[in-house]
């Protein structure tokens, strides 16, 4: 009896296991790191300060981040994201006289839904203090517990003494 | 001639991977477009926004005995750099002494005033670091003195009305 023989296999496509795996990994990283649709309200656009010292929020989707610009009249302005709204876009908030009252009902209101809510300040550099001024007054009256001045981590040089 | 190998019949062995691949790559390129990093951003943080000097003062309840107010003046100031090029500059002032853009040297005073107020029987957590900045002082001046406050191990600071 003739017996059949299975003819050898050529295999003709390149071997994708290892972008396969590479891929994978790549995709796991970044479902793990990136925050996708997720916006704390913080514009981008403010060059923070930079400093050494400092934490890392513990508790971020408790804070209601202010950014302090100044305003087309160069006067204090803040946008911040309404938490009541869905968190679609940046409100605005006018400081034209240090009474602040949009922005301290914001504060309160907010205050009345989350006793105990932290507010990140994110100011320009360059700012000058007048233009965080009446927002910490603002916090102040709205009995905001916790303040979070946001800088940027400075890179630290470490030199070995000899 | 002809080849040999033309002839064989091709066995394809395993699952196509070929729609796979081509899912995963657009899952990738979707979540590299969309996605935004945890920037290299660290807070400071403080529990009291603003400190009296007129509007906005916290009053402590009743009962409990005020901190002892350490106060530390700011002016912000522009000057001249050895090249000639204007730079922004701040200036602190504590305890009668006067630091000029040093956070270091300011760091280091405040901690020996630490030191003697521990001495005196009042504990740091007692102790309110008022930063009393000036309307024109710069943020990043700011940072910079409430970070020499904290390099002198400070627990308690804020900032006051502007002078």
């Amino acid at each position: 009896m003739k017996q059949l023989k299975m003819p050898a296999a050529v295999d003709m496509h390149p071997n994708v296991t290892p972008l396969i795996d590479v891929v994978m990994c790549l995709i796991i990283f970044y479902m793990l790191v990136a925050k996708i649709g997720v916006s704390t309200g913080a514009e981008r656009r403010i060059e923070l300060p930079k400093s050494v010292q400092g934490n890392k929020l513990l508790d971020p989707g408790n804070t209601i981040t202010l950014n302090i610009i100044k305003g087309p009249r160069n006067e204090p302005f803040v946008t911040a994201m309404d938490p009541a709204k869905g968190g679609a876009r940046l409100e605005e908030f006018p400081l034209l006289d240090a009474s602040g009252k949009p922005l301290l009902k914001f504060l309160k209101r907010v205050r009345g839904q989350n006793n105990e809510f932290k507010a990140v300040i994110r100011a320009d550099q360059n700012l000058d203090y007048s233009y965080i001024e009446p927002v910490l007054i603002c916090c102040t009256e709205a009995q905001v517990k916790s303040i979070n001045f946001a800088t940027r981590q400075e890179e630290q040089v470490i030199t070995k003494g000899r | 001639m002809r080849l040999k190998s033309a002839q064989k019949v091709h066995y394809d062995s395993g699952p196509n991977m070929t729609p796979l691949v081509d899912i995963v790559m657009v899952i990738l390129i979707f979540l590299m477009l969309t996605g935004t990093f945890a920037l290299g951003e660290h807070f400071l943080q403080s529990n009291v926004p603003i400190t009296s000097k007129g509007v906005g003062g916290v009053t402590p309840p009743p009962g409990k005995l005020p901190d002892e107010p350490l106060e530390i003046r700011v002016d912000g100031f522009t000057a001249k750099d050895q090249s000639g090029q204007t730079v922004d500059m701040w200036q602190a002032q504590a305890g009668g002494y006067t630091v000029r853009n040093d956070r270091k040297v300011l760091a280091e005073q405040l901690n020996k005033m630490r030191i003697a107020w521990n001495r005196n029987n009042t504990p740091t957590e007692k102790i309110q670091v008022q930063i009393n900045p000036s309307r024109i002082t710069k943020y990043k001046h700011l940072v910079e003195v409430y970070e020499a406050a904290l390099d002198a191990r400070f627990t308690k600071i804020s900032f006051t009305t502007a002078h």
